[in-house]
């Protein structure tokens, strides 16, 4: 008996001492692993969020040679779509994640992102940065990325929209395309030039707030039409989508993809139709000013062959779109230094002329639209000769604080309203105007369903 | 007296109480018990206060706000909630589609597969591929390679054969994403099938052959009533994974009319785009509820199929 309770307090002794063993495994893997981390600290390696388009393609090529092996700076890069790069960021900048130590964004985000504390303030550094030379970045799109005089992201590139279009196809068809067109002159030129091997226009069509959003809002902008109207604070009062005015922009829009549109409208955004474009499968195409440098880049089949327009208009004087896409640094990213340091050196005036010289697309498809030195390059100009003025006016003219007949809610923007519930609300209602387009849902039905998906966001 | 008591209440647990030595086998398994509890079970006890909260996402607020209790708003927004719905629906119409068709085409390929002929392995090995493949692979597949009006297979069949080409993911979401999760799930239907044609005694149909039965009767009236309660467990573990499908609806088609199902809503409502994370942890509750449901009766299902295993 003895015995036995002798054992048996041993065995709950040797327990004990296991359970004390596996606790200490346990806290020594915490620790490894901490201090893993800061070994990986040392040798410095930055993670960086980028949008997959052309240009950033580009610069994740050029990195080692041009900046990794200057400054012995890893750069890690994930490269994700618009819209997933969008949820990816907001998610891991909201909650204070310290997966990247710079992300890409645009003047959407960088404001409210300011505002709410989320990413830093970067006049700092770049002031004090020489070479960086604040004062050399475009006015209009430092302040898209600033609020209250602090800049929260540095521009990579910088965008407005405008029309592009074959000039051989409009003179073969005895059409002449004006500089300042009207939609409704748009729509007829794309009507008669389109047969069924070459559409009239390609016009975004794929969900999302910064795809199809961005495109369909310029439009209903111009119609007069808007999202919410704004209370006196500037906060949205009422959702306006079941008004006459958003409706004919939705028709509008809609129906001349329907009629004259690209294939697989519901599909289509920026890339695909920049490949449409180039393979000859569209005549015309209206989006972002920055797919022109792509168009008249060197190794492009449609090299020399276009004619470039304003941003079409109906009852406002200019509807062309504003935005950039810039690095930020979240407020929880591990190397700050690092992080600037990078973010420096991708957009500086350096890199620029960098990339005239060591990518295949040559001068015309550096990244636009954020210095006032690029457009004095002669290179550039000697390559962009076709486009560079009318983008650099095109974005001069974006109706930022005032893109349409009435007053908006939040902060300044063109194709989006600045407010937080914008994202939500853009991604799901152009998932039913995309069904619109494909012809599978009425517009009246699409309507009523963003009308409430919009008075439930603001509620 | 007390000391005396103790002596005999230790005594009982030594000499083979069964509560004492069951729970002194036991020991070593609780740190895994109480891991599990911890990562399982207090997430969800979050989810739930979560879900009687506003708490929403930093960048969803301009000026950070305090998270407020709200009661039982979140489930009463959700009962009034159309598109939430929506998403009941589409997920019974994609869930129920997408099980019986893979059933149907499941158990036909596992009839032929029952029966001796050259080839037989190689054959077997390719229908189970599909199974075998990454849901988003799969789908990417099936967008890119097949669906597409561009480049895809079936539209160069059809202009072949001289018809317009179709639009599938834009016109039939629905249909695209429900044909996609039955060439993921055939397989899966057709072993579980295979498994119970090949556990049928012969000695029975070859009684019923003698007794002249047709081979249609032979297969109405003996296999497919043997066939039941596979055909059961198969229906009610396809639904358990069919339900749930994100991947290819994320691929394919980003949600939208016809093809937000469930999860994909609550996805949007939270990490997707709306980082409303109170509504979404109620919707998400309503969601683990149905899934406990129909879980209890596939467990029934199961457990009634090993006991007349053993009673055969």
């Amino acid at each position: 008996m003895q015995k036995q309770r002798v054992g048996s307090v041993r065995s709950h002794r040797i327990l004990a001492i296991g359970l004390i063993v596996a606790g200490a495994v346990v806290v020594a893997t915490f620790v490894a692993a901490a201090s893993g981390q800061s070994t990986k600290n040392t040798k410095k390696t930055i993670s960086v969020a980028i949008v997959a388009n052309p240009q950033m393609q580009d610069i994740a090529s050029l990195t080692p040679s041009l900046f990794t092996a200057k400054t012995g700076i890893k750069v890690k890069y994930t490269i994700l779509d618009e819209g997933k790069l969008r949820q990816v960021t907001t998610r891991d900048v909201g909650a204070g994640g310290k997966a990247f130590d710079a992300v890409m964004i645009g003047p959407y985000e960088a404001p409210q992102f300011g505002v709410a504390k989320l990413i830093k303030n970067l006049t700092p550094m770049a002031k004090a940065d020489k070479a960086y030379n604040y004062n050399d970045l475009i006015p209009a799109v430092r302040n898209a990325l600033s609020a209250n005089g602090k800049m929260y992201a540095s521009p990579f590139y910088g965008e407005s929209s405008f029309l592009m279009y074959r000039k051989d196809i409009l003179a073969k068809n005895n059409v002449t395309m004006p500089l300042h067109p009207t939609w409704q002159q748009v729509a007829t030129i794309a009507r008669k030039i389109n047969t069924s091997s070459m559409a009239g226009i390609c016009l975004r069509g794929k969900p999302g707030w910064g795809d199809l959003g961005a495109s369909f809002t310029t439009v209903l902008n111009t119609w007069g039409g808007t999202w919410w109207s704004a209370k006196s604070n500037g906060k949205p009062d009422k959702a306006q989508v079941d008004q006459p005015a958003f409706k004919s922009a939705l028709d509008f829009y809609a129906g001349l993809v329907q009629d004259a549109g690209e294939k697989d409208a519901a599909n289509s955004s920026f890339n695909e139709c920049l490949a449409q474009y180039q393979a000859g499968k569209v005549a015309m195409w209206y989006d972002a000013t920055v797919a022109a440098g792509l168009l008249e880049a060197a190794d492009s089949p449609v090299k020399g062959k276009n004619g470039y327009a304003f941003a079409p208009v109906n009852k406002t004087k200019a509807s062309g779109w504003l935005w950039t896409w810039a690095l930020a640094i979240p407020r929880s990213a591990p190397d700050t230094a690092s992080a600037w340091k990078y973010i420096a050196w991708a957009t500086s005036a350096q890199y620029i002329k960098a990339a005239g010289t060591h990518t295949k697309g040559g001068w015309a498809a550096i990244p636009p639209g954020t210095r006032l030195s690029t457009y004095r390059l002669p290179q550039y100009k000697a390559a962009a000769k076709a486009f560079a003025a009318t983008t650099l006016s095109a974005m001069k003219a974006a109706p930022i604080t005032n893109p349409g007949t009435t007053k908006r809610p939040g902060l300044p923007g063109v194709q989006y309203v600045g407010i937080p519930q914008f994202q939500d609300v853009g991604n799901r209602c152009t998932q039913f105007f995309s069904a619109v387009i494909a012809g599978s849902m009425k517009d009246t039905t699409a309507l009523s369903q963003c009308q409430q998906i919009a008075s439930q966001a603001i509620r | 007296m007390t000391a005396a008591a103790a002596d005999v209440a230790l005594k009982k647990g030594q000499v083979g109480d069964p509560f004492s030595s069951a729970w002194r086998r036991r020991l070593p398994l609780l740190p895994a018990l109480l891991y599990m509890v911890a990562i399982t079970q207090l997430p969800f006890l979050v989810s739930i206060y979560y879900s009687l909260t506003n708490l929403k996402d930093r960048t969803q607020t301009l000026i950070p706000e305090p998270t407020k209790f709200v009661g039982i708003d979140n489930y009463r927004e959700l009962y009034s909630d159309p598109f939430f719905r929506q998403a009941i629906w589409t997920s019974v119409k994609m869930t129920v589609l997408a099980v019986l068709l893979s059933l149907v085409i499941g158990t036909l390929f596992a009839i032929l597969l029952d029966r001796k002929f050259l080839g037989q392995g190689l054959i077997r090995t390719l229908l189970i591929t599909p199974f075998l493949l990454m849901p988003v692979v799969a789908a990417l597949i099936w967008k890119q390679q097949m669906f597409s009006s561009l480049f895809g297979v079936l539209n160069k069949v059809l202009g072949f054969l001289g018809f317009n080409s179709v639009q599938f993911i834009s016109d039939h979401p629905l249909g695209s994403i429900v044909t996609v999760l039955v060439w993921q799930w055939t397989p899966f239907m057709m072993l579980i099938v295979l498994a119970g044609l090949q556990s049928q005694p012969s000695d029975i149909i070859e009684a019923a052959n003698v007794d002249g039965a047709t081979s249609f009767g032979i297969f109405r009236q003996l296999t497919l009533p043997h066939l039941r309660r596979y055909l059961e467990l198969g229906a009610l573990l396809g639904s358990i994974y069919i339900v749930q499908a994100f991947d290819a609806i994320d691929v394919m088609t980003g949600g939208g009319p016809g093809s937000t199902n469930v999860p994909y809503y609550v996805y949007q409502q939270s990490i997707g785009g709306g980082f409303r994370y109170g509504a979404a942890s109620a919707y998400a509750i309503v969601v683990v509820i149905f899934a406990i449901v129909i879980a209890t009766f596939a467990l029934r299902v199961l457990s009634s199929l090993f006991k007349d295993e053993e009673r055969a």
